[in-house]
């Protein structure tokens, strides 16, 4: 927040700023850090699957363990994750909206999203609808192992942003 | 197998630039100067008792500083909920200058009356 401390800028982000949910958030001593934890659950649930099966995909036990099997596990729990950090999130941004809009690590961590969201997409729509074929071998495709270095490059990027975001 | 733990590690590697950001202008104490202490005594102006941390606006030293103070929950666990401090009051905070910002400090404890209370 800026000097003035109100929020800065005009338009619809200063409106939903100083709306009533964006006062009730900022001025609440239990409900913000309630949001924080259900947020840093959400993405420790995503993040941590998604890492795990990247892993995978990069051929990491690849010998004893299925991708098929394991992606019947990690992909609901990311999943959930994800449902979980979305609306968390969201909340987060409307007590600061007018300096999110502005913070370079906000904006980064919102591209690798994007990358990282279109990177999943890639992969289900591919090597991934195939992913019966390839559970078993040792060597994963080399489609699916670009897939996962990709996705693991990305989502640590996600969260290191997002870490970063009260640092700039 | 060695070749997946490769593919691990240089994806893991190629990270480490996003993380290695140098000047951290705003928030942790690391963007404040703990080699200058500062003590500055004058009216409250502006009072936000809000998430992420509460500030004040202070007429102090001939000029406003702003001051970042800590986190409402902190601050009603050491005694000074929401109301107890309010704009025209006379408080003294004592802590950093901001690296970045000349009119900006972050307060290590506040003296309110005859309370002081550690914000850190």
């Amino acid at each position: 927040m800026d000097h003035d401390q109100g929020p800065t800028g005009s338009g619809w982000l200063a409106a939903l700023e100083s709306s009533g949910l964006g006062e009730t958030l900022r001025q609440s001593v239990w409900l913000y850090p309630l949001v924080e934890i259900a947020h840093i659950l959400g993405f420790a649930l995503l993040v941590g699957a998604i890492l795990a099966f990247d892993l995978r995909l990069l051929g990491v036990r690849s010998a004893r363990l299925p991708a098929e099997a394991l992606s019947r596990l990690l992909l609901p729990v990311a999943v959930t994750g994800f449902a979980l950090a979305v609306p968390t999130g969201i909340l987060l941004f409307v007590t600061e909206a007018t300096s999110l809009i502005r913070n370079p690590m906000f904006l980064a961590k919102m591209a690798l999203i994007a990358l990282a969201l279109a990177n999943i997409a890639v992969f289900h729509s591919r090597v991934g609808q195939r992913m019966a074929a390839w559970s078993d071998a040792e060597h994963p495709p080399g489609a699916a192992r670009v897939a996962g270095a990709a996705s693991l490059t990305l989502w640590i990027g996600v969260l290191a942003c997002g870490r970063l975001i009260a640092y700039v | 197998m060695p070749n997946a733990r490769k593919l691990a590690t240089a994806a893991l590697l190629s990270v480490a630039p996003v993380t290695a950001f140098p000047a951290f202008a705003h928030h942790g104490w690391g963007g404040y100067d703990s080699g200058k202490v500062l003590t500055l005594t004058g009216t409250i102006q502006q009072f936000a008792f809000e998430n992420p941390h509460a500030m004040l606006n202070l007429q102090a030293d001939g000029k406003v500083w702003h001051v970042i103070l800590a986190p409402p929950g902190r601050m009603t666990a050491r005694g000074l909920p929401a109301g107890t401090i309010k704009p025209g009051q006379t408080v003294t905070v004592i802590g950093y200058p901001a690296k970045s910002d000349p009119a900006e400090m972050r307060a290590e404890r506040i003296m309110s009356g005859s309370q002081t209370v550690e914000l850190r």
